[in-house]
């Protein structure tokens, strides 16, 4: 293969040099300090911690050294000519920005904090730096002005770091009226993350070869960091309520035939094989183990009861503005009304519920008001996915439908829902995400009973009862009030329920609750995704 | 811009044009009419998109609408079967009448007319289902085929008559032997040649007396688009095809009469086909046959 290769024409790519490989582990060492930092700022990583036996804030600070002089030696490199590059004349005013922008903000710490010249003094340094900086970046030829100015900055916060000026034990008291101050905790792995992001962006550019395929690739690593940090935060986010949660969530946790409780349902008993006290108990004074059983049911009767009312009245509305309504005035006005209702914060709906509601349904907080103050949350979301993904039916099938001699309503039914249905699935799921976890509609509505004993939990389907006066049909369970998961950890945490000898390790019982809580929404959110996978097979592959 | 020979301006447009025009567009043909159309104007909003069309369609044969972008020749096509219906801004003034029956009147079953008015469109469009569902689509729809479990229950089960049904259609749109081991397939994955024969197939299955074709091998390869030309011959045994399109070779290869409409919307010239590419009457068709305009 490299025998075929044609060598001697510009247009094909020249085989990697030693400068290229500089710039590629230039950009591997920004990759691995970003990392670094990310975790430093989520205290996942110790900054007074060691890691193969060097002090985090040291190892953080050579690396941003080594960092800054490679970006130098890459730029250097190019303008001296020892690498060959295609720079342009200039980086460009918005590269300049960015370089002035940290080295203002550098300048005027400079000059305020360490040199005590005051808000002015610090607003002249931070001028003076900051357009010094600027003049470096746009004036020379793109190849030194996108990497030096950066590079120094690299080398001035590495030094600064490694040589502890500025150290764990770090802080800048601001002087304001109100207590404020920049601990290290904050500002190194900040710092670090910024002035990496830098780093990484010059070397990339440097890895092209500058010109526009050095400004592509810089680009490149730049989004490409941002898309990284996404999926980082959440998974931060996830693990941290994980490790937090699952001591509490564990207590009791028992495996073997016959440890878990015993389930009836349709007149079968069966003995669960695993017992997690938590999931599997209410909590009260005199349990042995306390947990949140009738918070997840309740919350799940509260998903099922707002999806069956918005759904079908979302995408019935949906159907009417899309296919029946001629698109006008109303049809614009129904949009603006869904779009308002959308946005509307969720705890004016909270207070519609308990003002409009509860009069109605038995006069006190029950589940059904509960179930309809979050299914009217959920129905502007459905219109508005709904609609979308109708419009976006191709009308070639109308047509064909149409010349067919099919009539509208069962085009509608056979094959505009059909297609559009991978889209209402999406709707729901990202609406009943929202109001799986919703504190304030059902503070208003339907909480109480935080403290339900045993394994006691609300009985929608065991409840129904016939009665001889209309309306036939009974559920007292409905109408009674409920836990359900975030009201819960509401409870727990703000209104300190809970603290008291009732619950043996109060912290340990808020964090499981959040994972559990955490745990019921991807759930839901899981079934949602499985569902869209199946309806979207069934319409483009066999 | 190509020039034309001839720039009728305003002032020519009389009586005596008039006059010609109307011995250029009428064809005696042998046999039955299928379709009458009389004066037919359509308006969108102010745009007066076709201007008093009258032709008649004779039966079992095909009949080509040419002509150049925006002639007119597609709405005239949705005329027919009141596909027009679909625009909002469409008016529709005259007469069209299949079988001697006027479409344009109160109290048309459209249903039916479009069962016996078939359509098939410019770019395939089958729906995403099955094979077999998209041939069996329609005529569930109006309730000659059940094969849902209320049927089997009631024995009342059609799925025989579908299975002969989606084979009969398939072989008369000569698909038959590419998909009859994949009928559970979705359509979607079909080459586009494939999906536009199934169009065809589909369009088949409520039976109808007039197939309309929108240009339907105007997005197919020269392979493709020769399958539904010999297609199209043999669909003219037993039905009336109408066809537009804007390549002539293929007018002249499969149509039996032709019909030109001209930037304006006016069907300038209709007669048997090789007569029309041989000898046109009107000088602009004639330059626009030959390539000198349009």
């Amino acid at each position: 293969m490299a025998d075929a290769r044609i060598r001697s024409s510009q247009l094909v790519d020249e085989t990697t040099t030693e400068a290229d490989a500089v710039a590629a582990l230039t950009i591997g060492v920004s990759a691995a300090l970003f990392a670094l930092a990310v975790a430093a700022m989520f205290d996942q990583v110790s900054l007074t911690g060691t890691i193969a036996g060097a002090q985090t804030v040291t190892l953080l600070g050579g690396l941003l050294t080594l960092l800054g002089l490679t970006v130098i030696a890459l730029g250097a490199g190019s303008r001296l000519g020892y690498v060959e590059s295609t720079p342009d004349p200039s980086a460009g005013l918005v590269a300049g920005v960015g370089a002035a922008f940290p080295w203002a903000l550098l300048g005027g710490s400079v000059a305020s904090g360490v040199l005590g010249l005051g808000t002015g003094g610090g607003l002249v340094g931070a001028v003076v730096v900051g357009g010094v900086a600027l003049v470096a970046t746009v004036i020379p030829r793109e190849d030194v002005g996108s990497t030096v100015p950066l590079g120094g900055l690299l080398l001035i916060t590495g030094l600064v770091f490694a040589t502890g000026v500025i150290g764990p034990a770090w802080v800048w008291e601001l002087g304001w009226e109100q207590t404020a101050a920049i601990s290290a905790q904050f500002l190194i792995p900040v710092a670090t993350l910024s002035t990496t992001l830098y780093g990484g962006w010059a070397a990339a550019k440097a890895y092209g070869g500058f010109g526009a395929r050095g400004r592509h690739m810089g680009a490149y690593v730049l989004v490409y960091l941002n898309a990284i940090s996404i999926v980082a935060f959440l998974f931060i986010l996830v693990a941290f309520v994980v490790i937090q949660g699952v001591p509490g969530l564990l207590t009791g946790f028992e495996i073997g035939i016959g440890a878990g409780p015993e389930i009836s349902l349709l007149g079968v008993s069966v003995t669960l094989p695993v017992s997690i006290p938590f999931v599997m108990n209410g909590v009260a004074l005199l349990n042995e183990f306390q947990g949140v059983l009738p918070a997840i049911v309740g919350t799940f009767w509260l998903v099922i009861g707002a999806v069956l009312l918005a759904v079908p009245l979302g995408v019935g509305a949906a159907v009417f503005l899309t296919e029946y309504a001629e698109r006008g005035r109303f049809t614009q006005v129904v949009e603006v009304a869904t779009n308002g209702l959308w946005s509307t914060p969720s705890i004016v709906f909270g207070l519609f519920g308990f003002a409009f509601l509860i009069p109605r349904f038995g006069n006190g907080k029950s589940l059904l008001s509960g179930m309809i103050t979050l299914g009217f949350m959920l129905l502007p979301l459905v219109v508005i996915t709904s609609r979308e993904s109708m419009l976006s039916v191709p009308d070639e099938y109308r047509d064909a439908s149409a010349a067919l001699g099919v009539s509208k309503w069962q085009t509608i039914r056979s094959v505009v829902l059909p297609a559009a249905l991978p889209g209402v699935v999406t709707g729901v799921i990202l609406g009943v995400g929202r109001i799986a976890g919703e504190t304030a509609p059902i503070l208003l509505t339907m909480a109480g009973g935080t403290f339900v004993p045993d394994t006691q939990t609300v009985d929608v389907i065991g409840s129904f009862q016939f009665i001889s006066t209309p309306p036939f049909v009974a559920n007292p369970a409905l109408l009674e009030a409920t836990s359900a998961l975030p009201y819960q950890l509401f409870a727990l945490i703000t209104a300190g329920v809970g603290l008291g000898s009732n619950v043996s390790d109060p912290n340990g019982f808020r964090w499981a609750t959040a994972l559990v809580l955490l745990i019921v929404v991807l759930s839901f959110y899981a079934i949602g995704i499985v569902t869209r996978y199946y309806f979207r097979r069934r319409l483009q592959h066999t | 811009m190509t020039t034309t020979t001839e720039q009728p301006t305003t002032t020519t447009v009389g009586e005596t044009d008039e006059r010609t025009r109307e011995a250029w567009t009428d064809f005696e043909f042998d046999g039955e009419a299928k379709i009458t159309v009389e004066d037919l104007d359509v308006y969108y909003g102010d745009d007066h998109a076709l201007k008093g069309v009258s032709m008649e369609i004779p039966e079992r044969s095909v009949t080509a609408l040419i002509g150049p972008s925006g002639c007119g020749k597609s709405t005239y096509l949705r005329c027919l079967n009141r596909m027009n219906d679909r625009i909002p801004s469409a008016r529709i003034e005259g007469s069209v009448r299949p079988d001697g029956q006027e479409i344009y009147q109160d109290g048309v079953n459209l249903v039916e007319l479009r069962k016996r008015v078939g359509m098939v469109f410019q770019s395939p469009n089958p729906f995403p289902k099955s094979i077999r569902e998209n041939i069996a689509y329609g005529p569930q729809k109006h309730g000659d085929l059940d094969t849902g479990l209320l049927a089997r229950l009631l024995n009342r089960d059609d799925t025989a008559e579908r299975e002969e049904l989606v084979e009969r259609c398939l072989r008369d749109a000569a698909l038959w032997d590419e998909v009859h081991d994949r009928l559970d397939d979705n359509a979607l994955g079909l080459s586009g040649g494939q999906q536009q024969r199934l169009c065809i197939a589909r369009c088949l299955s409520v039976d109808p007396e007039v197939i309309l074709m929108d240009e339907p091998a105007s997005a197919l390869d020269p392979i493709a688009t020769a399958k539904i030309e010999d297609l199209i011959a043999d669909l003219a045994e037993h039905y009336t095809v109408v066809i537009v399109t804007h390549n002539m070779q293929q007018a002249a290869r499969i149509s039996d009469q032709t019909a030109v409409f001209l930037t304006g919307g006016e069907l300038v010239e209709y007669g048997d086909t090789d007569r029309v590419f041989e000898d046109p009457h009107s000088d602009r068709v004639e330059d626009y046959i030959t390539g000198k305009f349009g």
